[in-house]
């Protein structure tokens, strides 16, 4: 076809092998019609057919056996059809049901039909040109047109191309470097942008310049990702993007319960998104505080639409803006299994220990009120008790070697059975030291025996003077190294709804009973001896 | 322009070769079915496979007259047609 494009003319050589091949073409597609033709046609017949043969119960018929001989026989069954659905597969249905599927191949025969047909005239009509052409020739009337196209000017055509293009990046010499507008754009925001697209198209003209400007900071894929992101983002519902968890912001989630999550989950929007997934594909934090930037204005426009108290927006002065989500701290519900179902709830006192431990161990992070939660060592070394003013880390549950007898052990009723004997042979203990004890004490006890399951006790050696069955988590050492590893332990915690009125009583008992000591401390202060 | 005229005219030979095929077909039939006697059964094939349905001597007759008489219509048509092109 370039061929009539305006190059040196055809020979009739060339115009007649033209010729022959659309001739080709041509019947070829005439053959491929009369089949499809015949086809239909066996389809119509069929479903004439079939729209007739449930009105008999069986009909007289002629049955083929073998290629060239037939017997007269009877077809019975008349609505059950048996269909082939290629591959050997067959479906057995009723006649009008066949009716229907043979429709359903009649419409993919008349679409071959028709393309082929299309096909067909396309090249009857190119074939015809071969011939015009030869016409135009002779006869005159057809012009053929041609044009001089001039080598220089392909390359001003190429120069005016590229800006028209849609994704050519223009040139940099005249595009004047934007620097990114933190403190800028973090005014204009705060202004809360009124529409949704204006916040969009602010958003996607500062991707650009980020671009162009800073491509060091982040790959333009991973940039030109996120924009389809936020576009693909901005049409489904940004409530429903999940969190990825993100190392920086653990430090404010670490105590939260899932239901500040899922206030979370509310107030993270593609920003938060972008930024755990920046830190994923790049594993960098900085990078993704740097990045932060880019999406300041976002978080500040997110503001706008959540209006979330609980966000705690920074944008630094410094060159790296970073943003800080803090959260209140709330007083978390954790449920420990104490075998009775009970749960340990946050006081505000260990919230003050905590902080105070902070404070002390001079833990130097971020977010001051909050503690950094890296590790579950860490868990354990923030949730502390508060025991005679002193504030001793929990051991863990699961490190406790007396488990078996600890409240938190559920796990079988040999277990339980065995913590009553020596609950008995406990208390047997405690009662015969303590011959000085309080009948407040002894109160304690018998209530603790009743229905409770006991702790049995470790005397710190630093406090001594704690007693027995204190319903807190005593722990020899705060930072001992043998707390970690040890196998001794005990004491899981659990504070119950006696926990008060026992605190209060433990502040007594403990001045007056020195001694008390549980057995299973005692065997732990042999053992290292 | 020629080459145009020259596919029709071969078009146009080919329907007619086929119509007067179909017609002598048709004409076979026809005279067959007239000469059965009474008593003999009639199947018509299915189209497209090896099945034969009992049908009634007289409809098929008839039928077959019918599709004779459509046929030689169309032949005639397109004689008339040729006509009137050689004439012009």
């Amino acid at each position: 076809m370039e061929a009539f494009g305006g190059s040196s003319p055809l020979s009739p050589a060339l115009v007649g092998r033209f010729r022959q091949e659309y001739e080709k073409v041509v019947t070829s597609c005439q053959e491929k019609i009369q089949h499809w033709k015949k086809v239909e046609s066996d389809y119509e017949a069929l479903q004439d057919r079939l729209h007739t043969l449930p009105n008999k119960l069986s009909y007289d018929i002629m049955v083929p056996f073998g290629p060239l001989a037939f017997m007269p026989g009877k077809l019975v069954h008349t609505n059950e059809v048996t269909v082939l659905l290629g591959d050997n597969w067959f479906s057995k249905c009723s006649a009008k049901q066949a009716v229907e599927l043979v429709e359903h191949r009649k419409k993919y025969v008349r679409k071959m039909l028709d393309d082929l047909q299309k096909v067909m005239k396309n090249f009857e009509s190119r074939a015809e040109f071969t011939d015009l052409q030869k016409m135009s020739d002779a006869a005159g009337d057809f012009v053929d047109i041609r044009e001089e196209i001039e080598d220089h000017s392909i390359e001003t055509k190429g120069k005016y191309g590229t800006a028209h293009k849609l994704h050519s990046k223009p040139k940099l010499s005249t595009v004047s470097e934007v620097d990114f507008p933190t403190n800028g754009s973090d005014t204009k925001f705060m202004g809360h942008f009124q529409s949704e697209e204006e916040l969009w198209a602010h958003l996607e003209e500062l991707e650009r310049q980020e671009l162009l400007g800073e491509p060091d900071r982040y790959s333009a894929a991973v940039a030109l990702s996120c924009l389809e992101l936020r576009k693909l983002q901005a049409c489904d519902s940004v409530y429903t993007q999940r969190i990825l968890p993100m190392p920086n912001t653990v430090e404010t989630n670490g105590e939260d319960a899932s239901s500040s999550e899922e206030k979370e989950d509310k107030r993270t929007d593609l920003n938060r998104m972008y930024r755990a997934e920046d830190c994923i594909t790049q594993g960098d934090f900085h990078k993704e505080v740097t990045n932060s930037d880019l999406f300041g204005g976002q978080v500040n426009g997110s503001t706008f639409y959540h209006s979330d108290d609980e966000d705690d927006i920074d944008v630094g002065d410094n060159s790296v803006p970073t943003i800080f989500f803090s959260h209140t701290v709330e007083p978390k519900r954790v449920r420990i299994n104490t075998g009775k179902n009970t749960t340990l709830k946050f006081s505000e006192k260990k919230e003050e220990a905590k902080r105070k431990r902070k404070n002390s161990s001079g833990n130097g992070h971020a977010t001051p009120e909050l503690p950094n939660i890296k590790t579950p060592a860490d868990i354990y070394r923030v949730f502390v008790d508060v025991v005679n003013g002193e504030y001793v880390p929990r051991k863990s549950i699961l490190k406790s070697r007396s488990r078996e007898n600890s409240v938190c052990s559920n796990t079988s009723d040999n277990s339980a059975a065995e913590f009553d004997d020596r609950q008995g042979v406990q208390r047997s203990i405690n009662c015969d030291e303590a011959t000085q004890s309080d009948n407040s004490e002894s109160i304690m006890e018998e209530e603790e025996a009743e229905g409770r399951q006991q702790l049995p006790k470790k005397l710190p050696p630093s406090s001594g003077t704690t007693e027995a069955f204190s319903r807190t988590v005593i722990e020899k050492e705060p930072l001992s190294p043998s707390l970690i590893p040890h196998p001794v332990i005990a004491h899981p915690v659990l504070p119950t709804i006696l926990e008060r009125k026992s605190e209060g009583v433990l502040s007594k008992a403990s001045e007056e009973t020195p001694k008390r000591i549980s057995k299973f401390k005692a065997a732990r202060m042999q053992q290292p001896s | 322009m020629a080459g145009r005229e020259l596919r029709e005219e071969g078009e146009r030979l080919r329907r007619k070769e086929e119509l007067s095929r179909k017609i002598k077909e048709q004409k076979v039939v026809v005279d067959e079915l007239s000469n059965l006697k009474k008593n003999r059964k009639v199947y018509k094939q299915q189209p497209n496979s090896n099945i034969f349905f009992l049908v009634d001597r007289t409809e098929t007759l008839s039928q077959c007259k019918n599709t004779l008489d459509e046929l030689k219509k169309a032949h005639q048509e397109m004689e008339n047609s040729e006509k009137t092109k050689i004439k012009k």
